[in-house]
C-alpha cells in the first residue's frame, strides 16, 4: 500500500511537470524545434493555392514564409479547409494559423489575433461607364447579391430604398446573372468580380462603391502571449519596411487595403 | 435532443413573408389566367386544327413537359440575356411559368374535348350552330367542365412549383423564407411556418377555383350535379 502511495505521488508530480511543460509558451517550442506549423487552407487563390507545379504559392503562403524566415524556423504547413482553421488550432494540430482569418468578434472569444497584415474590401460593382460615385446613385439600379452573404447584408443596410437588391441563390448563379447581362451591378468579393471580367470581357466591371473591409490577422492560441508578442512586433516590421503590402500586391493585384496598415502602424 | 423553438424570430419578419405570399399570388393568378387561355387555345388547335399547327402545338407540349422547369426559368432569365433581351425577372418568371403551365393545361383540355360525344357535335350542326358557336357552347365549356378537378390540382400544383422561380432571384414566398433564415438561423421555425402558409394558400387556390368553377359552369351550380 505504501509503494502505491508512492506510486501516485511519484504519477502526481509527473503529469504536473508534464503539464508544465505543455503549458510552456509555444513560441519556446517552435524555436526549440526548429519548424514552425502554420494551417493553410490550400484552395482559395490568390490568397493560398497550388502553382502547376503543385507548390503551395499565394499571399497567405509568402506572408507565412516570411514569417517562419524572420523567425529563423522552417515552415511545416498544415493543410486545412475553410471550416476546420479554428479547430485545428485548438487542438494543437497547428501552431498558427494563417489562412484568410477574418478578424471577428465571434472569433476572438475562441482565439487570439496579431495585428491585422491583410484585409479584403468587398465592392459593390458596376460597368465602367456607369457614374457611381456615392450610395445614393444606387437608387432604381438592379444590384446582384447572395442571398445570405455579408454582402447581402451590407448592401442591403446601405443601399437607397428603392435600389432594387436581386437575390441568388449561390454566387455562381449571382455570376450567371451578370455574365448574362441580366443585371449589371454586382456587390461580390473582388476575385469573383474578376473572374466576371474574365468570362465577359465586355462587362468591364470595376469596384465603385466599399462596402465593408474585412482585417485579416494570424490566429493563435490564448494562452500564447509571448507568441503573440512577437508576431505582432512581426507585423509591425513588415508593414512599415512595406515588405507585406508587396506580398499583397503581388498576389492579389491590388494594394493591400488602407485599413490595415493603419490599424498595424 | 433538446432545440428551443423560437418562432417569434421567424414571425417578427412577417412583413417579408406577407411580401413573399403577395409575390407568389400574383405571380400564379398571372400564369393561371394566360395558362388556361394559352392552355385552351392549343388544344383546340390540337384536336382540330391543319396539320402544320398540330405539329407545332405538339413540339410546344412535349417540349415543355419534357423539360425542368428551372431549365426553362434559366433560359427565360439568362439565356436570352445573353442575346441582348434582358426581361425584368418578374415578367421573365411569369413567363416561364405561364408557357409551362399552358402546355400541361393543352394536355388536360384536350382529353377533354376529345371526350365530347360526336353526338353532341351533331345535334349542334342539326341546330345550325356556326363553328364558333359549336365550339364555345358545345365542345370548350363542357370540355373544361369535364376536367375541371384535373385542372385545379394542376394550378395548385403551378402555386406550389412557383417556389422553384426563387433560384433565379425572384422573391416570392420561398426565396423570403431563405432570406429571413439566412437572417435568423431558425430554419427549422421558418420550414414549419412556411408548410403552413403554402397550405393555407393551396387551400385558397382551390376554393378560387371552386367558385369560379360555379360561376362558369351554370349547369353545375343549377343541378349540383358533375357533368
Amino acid at each position: 500500500m505504501r509503494h502505491f502511495g508512492k506510486a501516485l505521488t511519484a504519477a502526481v508530480i509527473l503529469v504536473a511537470a508534464l503539464s508544465q511543460a505543455a503549458s510552456a509558451d509555444t513560441l519556446d517550442k517552435i524555436k526549440s524545434a526548429g519548424v514552425i506549423r502554420i494551417a493553410i487552407d490550400l484552395s482559395v487563390p490568390p490568397w493560398s493555392f497550388k502553382d502547376e507545379n503543385l507548390n503551395p504559392t499565394g499571399s497567405e503562403v509568402e506572408a507565412a514564409k516570411l514569417l517562419a524566415s524572420d523567425l529563423g524556423v522552417k515552415m511545416e504547413i498544415v493543410s486545412t479547409n475553410g471550416a476546420n482553421r479554428i479547430p485545428f488550432l485548438l487542438s494543437n494540430r497547428t501552431d498558427v494559423v494563417m489562412s484568410a482569418l477574418s478578424i471577428t468578434d465571434e472569433r476572438k472569444k475562441l482565439i487570439a489575433f496579431s495585428l491585422p497584415y491583410a484585409g479584403a474590401t468587398t465592392y459593390v460593382a458596376a460597368p465602367k461607364s456607369m457614374d457611381i460615385r456615392t450610395l445614393a446613385d444606387l437608387s432604381g439600379k438592379r444590384i446582384a447579391v447572395t442571398r445570405g452573404t455579408t454582402n447581402d447584408a451590407d448592401l442591403t443596410a446601405a443601399a437607397p430604398r428603392d435600389a432594387e437588391i436581386i437575390r441568388f441563390e449561390d454566387e455562381a448563379t449571382t455570376m450567371t446573372s451578370v455574365v448574362s447581362n441580366q443585371v449589371d451591378l454586382v456587390a461580390q468579393v473582388p476575385t469573383l468580380v474578376d473572374l466576371i471580367n474574365k468570362k465577359n470581357p465586355a462587362k468591364n466591371l470595376e469596384p465603385k462603391l466599399p462596402l465593408r473591409t474585412a482585417l485579416m490577422g494570424v490566429g493563435m492560441r490564448k494562452e500564447d502571449a509571448e507568441l503573440k508578442q512577437w508576431v505582432d512586433a512581426w507585423v509591425k516590421t513588415n508593414i512599415a519596411n512595406g515588405k507585406l503590402q508587396e506580398v499583397f500586391k503581388k498576389f492579389q493585384g491590388t494594394d493591400l487595403p488602407k485599413e490595415v496598415v493603419t490599424a498595424s502602424q | 435532443m433538446t432545440y428551443h423553438f423560437d418562432f417569434g424570430a421567424v414571425l417578427a419578419h412577417w412583413p417579408l413573408l406577407l411580401e413573399g405570399v403577395w409575390t407568389t399570388l400574383r405571380l400564379t393568378l398571372f400564369s393561371t389566367v394566360f395558362g388556361i387561355l394559352i392552355g385552351a387555345f392549343c388544344a383546340v388547335i390540337r384536336t382540330g386544327g391543319p396539320t402544320w399547327a398540330r405539329a407545332v402545338v405538339s413540339l410546344y407540349v412535349e417540349f415543355i413537359r419534357n423539360t425542368p422547369l428551372l431549365v426553362q426559368s434559366y433560359f427565360l432569365i439568362f439565356g436570352i440575356a445573353s442575346l441582348g433581351i434582358r426581361l425584368p425577372i418578374l415578367i421573365g418568371a411569369t413567363i416561364a411559368l405561364t408557357v409551362n403551365i399552358g402546355a400541361y393545361t393543352t394536355e388536360i383540355v384536350r382529353a377533354g374535348i376529345e371526350s365530347i360525344h360526336r353526338g353532341q357535335l351533331e345535334a349542334a350542326t342539326c341546330l345550325g350552330l356556326s363553328r364558333t358557336q359549336t365550339y364555345l357552347h358545345v365542345i370548350i365549356r363542357p370540355a373544361l367542365e369535364r376536367v375541371y378537378p384535373a385542372l385545379a390540382s394542376q394550378y395548385v400544383l403551378l402555386m406550389l412549383a412557383s417556389s422553384i422561380v426563387s433560384s433565379v432571384g425572384v422573391e416570392e414566398l420561398f426565396g423570403m423564407s431563405n432570406r429571413i433564415q439566412s437572417e435568423t438561423f431558425r430554419n427549422f421555425e421558418i420550414f414549419v411556418v412556411l408548410g403552413v402558409i403554402y397550405l393555407l394558400l393551396a387551400v385558397l387556390v382551390r376554393t378560387g377555383f371552386a367558385l369560379l368553377g360555379l360561376a362558369i359552369f351554370p349547369r353545375r351550380r343549377k343541378l349540383g350535379t358533375p357533368l
